[in-house]
């Protein structure tokens, strides 16, 4: 019977019960308040889509041809396609040695190696790229572009692996070597075989953040559609071809996205039937201590020590002078303001459509969810693109202000908050409001005491992994900034774009140090999430 | 069904105030006509039901009979498509009416207890009073003491009891604010076999001590057998039988009730007045339906495995529990007087029957064994 309550959800016309069920009593397809509330929010998330579709219609074939079909688009497509095809399997490759040496093995020190393997994400890969450039100036090229985005995106692939390395049943590896299998053999037949969903989950995250980048890349000049559609419209305002490039752009993220579900399929690795599970087994190196120590402290000195000893290379250098003048201070409590803000109207508009996936699951909600995972992967380019256009022409009052750019804050950072609110949220069952309504709380009181109270946690997880998106946001801020509004990022990037290296390294240091708690926090949670 | 039944008062927002009449049992549920249906499956098809003042009903029915459903509508978690509720004379479901759950006055405890994890044990105690401090703390002790914990239980975290003081901890919860009628789903159901039969007395003896009328839905008959006063057997979205515990067992309406609640005997029979002819012979039967082919029933443990019974039968095989064992038994056929004229439609018999017995050696396969019936039989009309 409450299986047919919690599936059956959907929006069917008024009988008796369904009005009364508006009037917030015993509902299926979730309060009606919730479910239109979770549409409007979705439908603005599909803003940036709508409107490259829209535009694309818009062009007309001739125009298409022209701007498409180009010699110049040809060499963004093979940068683009080549720095993809070759990052991803590196990312992926170093990202499960990793998390296999961390979590499978007796390596000496292996959990102060689980943290350094992660810690690569609390460092922008605009300022990873910044401090590459320092030491190599003619680093540049497909080559540039790998080596700085695998060591800035490599952590993507770790985090998720080593969860899911972590919680393995080791029962399955104790199956396989009673069948006969080798230590090695049982590493490739059924343990990388039940990474598959992390390892493809962290590749399409690598992938989106490579089609998104815009600082590493710009700031070694190597040129992505990205890039490419960044200078487009800055240059010229030219409309039509940043939008062309804008649309093959979406195009790929979309290909991804079906390539990754496509991956995914129905697959499902999560451990059957009940019962204590004993701890994984670790493997004894023996003499391959050596190299496995080698190996995390080469990849640990590329991704943080020469990012970190440029950042305090050119820190010394610059001396007291670069701390003088208020722009940093500046900077920095603008920065601190859009996070807050940006993390509550984020957090405060991902509610609706979590609280709807958990309690009022069903065909309308399914549905809601795509809507929100397909508008999360469009990169902030083009976010910033369809958000500056849409107000220029239709709320020219809101261009340029504040609200524009929390705006596209909370259509970047979402799934953040989302997951998290889903987390949350599935930790306060429907039947602790109810106990609360029995013992003589109204709806709205029990809803606030139990349910609110009980995913605070995880909102705040979610509002705090927001804040440190958009702390570290280079590319939609740049272009929708209100006049006079700086961000450590955008004043990084104005420094280090003069070649002012020793101006901007204060600022390097300070979206770093912001981070740092931050990344803890999202590889803490990624532990806990790979047991649910 | 008792036949007090007051006409429910149309004041919907009024609080439920119900003064004890001594003297008389008075009906303190009343459900009538209820339907609710999910997606299309109509999970409710038309419940009735009274519950007395005081007492403890079991509305025990398989998985997906509607039997939660039911209970969710009395505590007013979901409203029903049609048919009324009330609660001590006041509707507080129907076309005119609508209570809120909250303002009912009926406790709840869930399947797995639903204590808050955010809160002590003691503040989850607290979560309905409306008193608080001093006054709160103390009427906490008192709770807990009334479920047979300690009252230093109050400063623990729900997730550091064991599943069956956590679901005397929701009781004394359920218990803070007096409320008239009390709803348990299940809640023994999660217990391991020792600490539910224990949970089950313990909670048992505070609701009767309490004078709270009480609603038990299980799908353990046995439970249900012996928790309640009054058993409620839910099949399909309706109730197949309403009656107390013995009526029930022993004389259930139908023969899909009669299987739910425990292991039956079926023969097929030949009723002639107030006689099934079987296969074990002549059985009394009281009040019988119909004449002619029917379908008895009877109790395993009313076949007795006795020195110089009437009724003949060979061991097939046994199964060994320990305490007891399971006997399967062939059967002669049915006897028939070589003097009378056989019906066409007279059943054969011979059937193999399972029946209890304390002594395995008794019964090794091959056996001969002789067989006695005691007490009355149900007969229902044959079905194919």
């Amino acid at each position: 019977m409450s299986f047919f309550q919690s599936t059956t959800a959907e929006l069917a016309p008024g009988s008796k019960s369904r009005r009364r069920a508006a009037g917030g009593r015993g509902t299926r397809s979730g309060p009606l308040a919730v479910v239109v509330l979770s549409i409007l929010i979705a439908a603005f998330s599909l803003l940036p889509l709508g409107y490259v579709v829209v535009m694309t219609g818009n062009a007309g074939w001739a125009t298409i041809q022209k701007l498409v079909f180009r010699p110049r688009v040809g060499e963004l497509l093979f940068n683009t396609l080549a720095l993809v095809l070759i990052t991803v399997p590196i990312c992926v490759v170093l990202g499960i040695a990793g998390a296999w040496l961390v979590e499978r093995t007796r390596l000496r020190g292996n959990k102060a190696w689980a943290v350094l393997l992660a810690a690569p994400l609390a460092i922008p890969a605009f300022v990873n790229s910044y401090a590459w450039v320092s030491a190599i100036p003619s680093l540049g090229g497909v080559w540039g572009g790998v080596l700085v985005s695998t060591l800035s995106y490599f952590p993507l692939v770790y985090i998720p692996v080593a969860a899911v390395l972590s919680r393995m049943d080791p029962a399955l590896e104790q199956s396989g070597a009673s069948l006969g299998l080798g230590p090695w053999q049982v590493f490739f037949r059924v343990v990388l075989p039940q990474l598959r969903l992390a390892a493809a989950g962290g590749a399409l995250l690598v992938s989106l953040h490579l089609l998104a980048e815009y600082g590493a890349f710009a700031m070694m000049q190597f040129d992505t559609f990205t890039t490419a559609i960044y200078d487009q419209f800055r240059s010229t305002f030219n409309g039509a071809a940043a939008n062309m490039l804008a649309s093959v752009l979406v195009l790929f993220c979309l290909l991804l996205l079906l390539g990754e579900s496509k991956t995914r399929g129905n697959a499902r690795y999560a451990r059957l039937g009940g019962g204590a599970q004993a701890n994984p087994k670790r493997l004894a190196l023996g003499w391959y201590q050596v190299p496995g120590q080698l190996f995390l402290a080469a990849l640990s000195v590329l991704a943080l020590g020469v990012p970190l000893f440029h950042v305090v290379r050119w820190l010394i250098a610059g001396g007291a002078a670069i701390w003088t003048g208020s722009a940093l201070v500046h900077a920095l409590l603008q920065t601190l303001g859009y996070g807050l803000a940006g993390a509550l109207m984020t957090t405060v508009l991902a509610f609706p459509l979590a609280y709807l996936v958990i309690r009022h699951p069903g065909p309308v909600t399914k549905v809601l969810e795509g809507v929100n995972y397909i508008s999360s992967s469009m990169p902030g380019i083009v976010v910033a693109l369809a958000l500056v256009t849409i107000t220029v022409h239709n709320v020219p009052a809101v261009y340029q202000t504040a609200v524009v750019l929390v705006a596209a804050y909370a259509l970047l950072f979402m799934p953040r908050a989302l997951v998290n609110l889903r987390a949350g949220l599935a930790q306060a069952p429907k039947e602790l409001d109810e106990a609360a309504q029995a013992l003589g709380k109204a709806p709205l009181v029990a809803f606030v005491k139990v349910t609110l109270r009980l995913s605070a946690p995880a909102a705040a997880g979610g509002a705090a992994l927001v804040f440190l998106g958009i702390v570290n946001e280079l590319t939609a801020t740049l272009l929708l900034a209100p006049n006079g509004t700086t961000t450590l990022a955008t004043e990084f990037w104005a420094f280090s774009s003069e070649i002012d290296y020793a101006g901007a390294a204060p600022y390097a240091l300070l979206m770093i140090l912001l981070s740092t708690p931050m990344t803890y926090l999202l590889f803490a949670q990624s532990k806990k999430a790979a047991g649910q | 069904m008792t036949p007090t039944i007051r006409r429910a008062a149309k004041a919907p927002t009024a609080k439920p105030a119900f003064i004890p009449d001594p003297g008389h049992v008075t009906d303190h549920l009343l459900v009538s006509g209820a339907r609710k249906s999910f997606g299309g499956t109509e999970v409710l098809k038309g419940v009735d039901l009274t519950v007395a003042q005081g007492r403890t009903t079991a509305i025990v029915g398989a998985s997906g009979s509607g039997k939660t459903t039911l209970l969710r509508l009395i505590a007013g978690f979901e409203a029903a498509d049609a048919g009324t509720i009330s609660l001590a004379g006041v509707e507080v479901a129907g076309p005119a009416a609508w209570v809120p759950a909250h303002k009912r006055s009926v406790g709840y405890v869930a399947q797995d207890g639903a204590l808050f994890p955010h809160l002590s044990v003691g503040q989850n105690i607290e979560f309905g009073l409306p008193v608080r401090g001093r006054a709160a703390a103390a009427r906490v002790g008192e709770l807990l003491e009334m479920v047979s914990m300690d009252p230093s239980y109050a400063r623990r975290r729900p997730s550091q009891l064991s599943g069956g003081q956590q679901q005397r901890v929701a009781l004394a919860r359920a218990l803070a604010r007096r409320p008239q009628l009390m709803l348990l789903d299940e809640p023994f159901s999660a217990l391991d076999a020792g600490l539910r039969v224990a949970t089950r007395r313990t909670v048992s003896q505070t609701l009767s001590d309490a004078g709270v009328t009480t609603i038990l839905v299980t799908h353990d008959q046995a439970e249900a057998l012996s928790f309640a006063d009054q058993v409620a057997v839910m099949r399909d979205g309706k109730l197949a039988q309403i009656g107390s515990p013995f009526v029930v067992y022993t004389r259930p309406s139908d023969r899909a009730t009669a299987e739910f609640l425990g292991d039956a005997v079926i023969l097929e029979a030949w009723m002639e007045g107030s006689l099934a002819l079987c296969s074990l012979g002549g059985i009394p039967v009281r009040r019988p339906p119909v004449q002619g082919r029917v379908h008895l029933m009877l109790r395993p443990e009313q076949i007795r495995i006795t020195e110089g019974g009437s009724i003949r039968g060979r061991v097939v095989d046994t199964d060994y529990f320990g305490p007891e064992t399971t006997v399967r038994i062939q059967l002669a056929p049915i006897a028939v007087d070589p003097g009378k004229p056989v019906d066409p439609h007279q059943p054969v018999g011979g059937e193999v029957i399972n029946i209890r017995h304390w002594n395995a050696m008794l019964a090794r396969p091959g056996t001969e064994l002789s067989l006695k019936v005691v007490g009355e039989g149900v007969v229902f009309p044959w079905s194919e």
